[in-house]
């Protein structure tokens, strides 16, 4: 059995699984504490589900807390970094495009040396030792711990950041080191200023993972945890310690995968429907889609994998005005439950409407009987249409898709949907997140700019799918249940007709648990 | 404008950005380099193609070769300067001022950004009006401007001399350089008088593109509302005519790579209409818009392509189903109206088997 845990913002979902059957489940409100939020969790499940200890084989963990640090600007290290790519790149200097606000909590400890890459595997330049020396000892004399390494198409070829962070281990054997080449993609400012927010979360995350260990300890299971990060897999303690950033944006992928195992399918549009906002996602193959553009983070500018959410300003708490022509995007928000005309308040919401269509029994029915019937055929025709809208924009094609429904907001939902060749609400929807959180698996991802003319397609593919596994390996994935997720190709445009980024990503089930 | 500096950087490029027609790349390593240099030394001049004396000596710079490849070899401060300094030294001349070759897209930031270092005027204009994929379609060679000598930089401080018989032989020989050394070059070419920049540039282009790309941001940019200053800025330009000829969403792509060109197709579909559809034909830009079959605008006209709720010029690369859009069919300026800019820019240099109709002679509904 697992327990899964989601630590959102404002609510903390936990569910006890047996297999992909659900035992129980249980919401409430998100601790400050980040060990007693855990402990709180844990007793509820494990009190309502009468489990033995020892029959809980892993706990998974789904946590906001890092994206918050990072937004907010709080319990960040100070943090040197080390670009490896003279005599290119000189006119843009690392965190050149960063808010100062952030970039002064991280200190200016920016550092430029010869070495890196180019596109073919030809060399920038070899290592400057020299330079990179000097950069260390100045890092030394400001007490900066974290840092983070880069190299020019690091991702093709990942030598330098390895001999960069060799040499810095040598001379600063505590510090955390965050290679680039680990963390981000193509695009070595956008790559670089990742491996900085994950550096600068290392002390956090360190304390972080203790207090999840606490907890656990504390409530006597002696099981390993785990971390859910944003492509919907796992990693483990040890991981999360050296890479807290990639948690960024779990909550949304792990509602998604949450949302897939619900409802049984692997290929769907996941509606997720709050008090003001839907975010519309897209499952394939059971794995939220990945955001092609790039994304800020607290206002940095960075390429993490994320999954691809589309935000709309509706909710169960959105405006309805102009005659109910227009709904959202204001909202009531939190106060729904006073506001809301069904709940003895004075503003219209979309909770009103779908109150008084008839779709849903809440609060007063009776206060929204004297509403005008054109009114509210109106606005429940705009709700629709604009979830149409939305669904629209994220399905892949123009043929009708599945529409799995979650969320509180569900509710606003009474007809069909142009859309949507058919419209799913699994139970327990609620709990999607942990659900996601309690049955994630492990991953492995490699991403290379190969030219076919030098090594034929079939053999390059292999080569990247054995290093793929190799990565999920590493990070606990069984080796008897990896399989292939996705091959991503693109041609690099101007250059010889067969050089062709590919992205390879792997996944496998736990070692050990069920 | 009478000067170009840091703080104009933002709305040249969404303007450049818009006249690229959906090539170009993505504008955000040229905006950072241009803003951080001119932050520096202070805005350059800009000087009007009609201020400058016949006499002057006026060199083109750019870059040449693979946007994907500027992602991570990022640019140095110095291969423009260095580019234009070697340019002299070769040629022993004096450079009075530098004029962008492409204002669609990133290479419209270079020019200005090296004027300022440089200490020297840029000339508002340029040698497209759009953006272009080949030398040979440049309003210089075809208006007899010779494309070399012209000095080729790499990051590594490597420079090289180019002497070709003419703009074809000069393509293909500056693109098998960018290649071998490293993906990515700057080029200092088009050595000119003042006269021949009077005859052969674009006029105006970059105050024109500053101009477009801060009114894209206009009216939280809803392009219903941008649109009736859109028509006004451009009836009064050189370009002169511009239809909306397209509102709908995107509903198939097709893409590939063939001998170094971004190839493909984009289907689009009318929001009140399902049966009447958009066809764009893509090489790198967007070059041939046709509806239900029939042609509305073919290259070098200018098909320009926005999304509908936030003005933003959709680049080829990142179009894809569901995309909400306007397409825009702008005339070409009288420089590529001749037989013989015609024979370089129409859709038969493509290899489309149609024939040039001028955007304002088509009958459009």
């Amino acid at each position: 059995m697992r327990i899964g845990i989601d630590v959102g913002g404002t609510h903390t979902d936990a569910v006890l699984m047996d297999g992909m059957e659900i035992l129980c489940a249980h919401k409430a409100l998100t601790s400050n504490d980040v060990r007693q939020g855990i402990i709180d969790a844990l007793d509820q499940v494990m009190t309502e589900g009468r489990v033995d200890l020892n029959a809980i084989k892993a706990v998974m963990i789904g946590t906001t807390h890092f994206t918050n640090a990072i937004i907010e600007r709080r319990q960040l290290s100070p943090t040197a970094i080390i670009r490896a790519c003279l005599p290119t790149g000189s006119g843009l200097p690392p965190m050149c495009d960063w808010p100062s606000d952030i970039a002064s909590v991280l200190g200016y400890h920016g550092y430029m040396i010869g070495g890196g890459h180019l596109f073919d595997g030809r060399q920038i330049s070899s290592i400057d030792e020299t330079a990179l020396d000097q950069a260390i000892t100045d890092i030394i004399y400001n007490g900066v711990k974290s840092i983070a390494v880069s190299a020019a198409f690091s991702p093709a070829n990942n030598l330098h950041e390895l001999k960069i962070a060799a040499q810095i281990r040598r001379r600063i054997p505590d510090a955390s080191i965050s290679m680039s080449h680990e963390i981000g993609r193509l695009g070595i400012l956008e790559r670089e200023n990742a491996a900085l927010l994950n550096a600068s979360l290392s002390e956090l995350a360190a304390k972080v993972v203790s207090s999840m260990e606490a907890a656990l300890t504390e409530r006597g299971l002696q099981c390993p945890f785990f971390v859910s990060q944003n492509d919907g897999t796992l990693m483990s303690a040890k991981f999360i310690a050296r890479y807290p950033a990639l948690t960024f944006s779990s909550g949304p992928t792990n509602s998604l995968r949450g949302a897939a195992v619900l409802s049984g399918m692997k290929d769907a549009l996941v509606v997720d429907i709050g008090g003001t906002t839907l975010d519309v996602g897209v499952l394939s193959n059971g794995f939220p889609r990945e955001s092609n553009s790039h994304i800020a983070v607290g206002g940095v500018r960075t390429n993490f994998r994320m999954p691809d959410i589309l935000p709309i300003g509706l909710g169960g708490g959105s405006l309805v005005t102009d005659e109910g022509a227009r709904v959202g995007p204001q909202s009531v928000g939190h106060k729904l439950v006073s506001e809301a005309i069904v709940f003895g308040g004075s503003t219209l919401t979309a909770t009103d409407i779908a109150v008084a269509n008839g779709s849903v029994k809440v609060g007063n029915t009776s206060l929204v009987q004297t509403l005008d019937p054109a009114l509210v055929e109106r606005s429940t025709k705009r709700i629709h249409d604009i979830i149409d809208e939305a669904i629209d924009k994220m399905r892949p094609s123009e043929t009708p898709v599945p529409v799995i429904l979650v969320g509180g907001g569900a509710i606003l939902v009474s007809r069909e949907l142009d859309t949507a060749s058919s419209v799913i609400v699994p139970d327990h929807a609620g709990v999607a997140n942990a659900v996601g959180a309690a049955i994630a698996q492990v991953g492995g991802e490699v991403e290379q700019i190969v030219s076919f003319s030098k090594q034929d397609r079939a053999h390059a593919l292999e080569d990247l799918t054995q290093q793929a596994q190799a990565k999920a390996i590493a990070a606990g994935a069984d080796p008897k249940s990896l399989r292939l997720l996705d091959i991503e190709e693109t041609s690099v445009s101007y250059m010889d007709d067969e050089a062709v980024r590919i992205r390879i990503k792997v996944v496998g089930e736990l070692r050990h648990t069920k | 404008m009478k000067t170009i500096g840091a703080e104009h950087i933002k709305d040249l490029c969404n303007g450049a950005a818009f006249l690229a027609t959906g090539g170009g790349g993505d504008p955000y390593i040229s905006q950072l380099l241009a803003e951080r240099i001119l932050h520096q030394y202070g805005p350059a001049q800009l000087i009007s193609p009609d201020d400058l004396p016949d006499e002057a000596f006026v060199v083109s710079i750019g870059m040449v070769g693979a946007p994907t490849v500027t992602l991570e070899q990022l640019p140095t401060v110095d291969e423009a300067i260095s580019a234009l300094n070697r340019y002299e030294a070769v040629t022993d001349k004096h450079i009075d001022a530098v004029i962008p070759f492409e204002i669609g897209g990133g290479n419209s930031t270079i020019p200005p950004f090296v004027a300022a270092m440089k200490g020297i005027p840029c000339v508002d204009g340029d040698g497209m009006g759009r953006a272009l994929p080949e030398a040979q379609m440049m309003t210089f060679p075809i208006y007899g401007v010779k494309p070399t000598p012209a000095i080729i930089v790499d990051s590594f401080g490597n420079s090289e001399l180019l002497e070709c018989a003419d703009a074809l032989s000069f393509e293909k020989e500056i693109r098998a350089k960018a290649v071998a050394m490293g993906g990515m070059i700057t080029s200092a070419e088009h050595g000119m008088t003042g006269a021949l920049v009077k005859r052969s540039a674009v006029p105006h282009t970059l105050s024109f593109a500053t101009k477009l790309g801060a009114l894209l941001r206009q009216h939280d940019g809803i392009i219903d509302a941008i649109e009736p200053d859109l028509f006004a800025l451009f009836n009064a330009s050189d370009y002169g005519v511009i239809k909306r000829l397209f509102t709908g969403k995107v509903v198939d792509t097709t893409r590939k790579i063939i001998s170094g060109y971004d190839v493909g197709t984009a289907t689009l579909q009318s929001f009140n209409d399902a049966s009447r559809k958009m066809e764009i034909l893509i090489r790198n830009e967007y070059l041939v818009a046709s509806i239900n079959g029939r042609t509305v605008a073919s290259v070098p006209d200018l098909i320009c392509i926005v999304e509908q709720e936030t003005a933003r010029p959709l680049n080829a690369e990142r179009m894809r189903y569901g995309q909400r859009v306007a397409v825009f069919g702008i005339g070409c300026t009288h420089h590529y109206r001749t037989a013989r800019a015609l024979s370089v820019t129409e859709p038969r240099a493509f290899g489309f088997d149609l024939d040039y109709i001028p955007l304002e002679e088509i009958d459009f509904p």
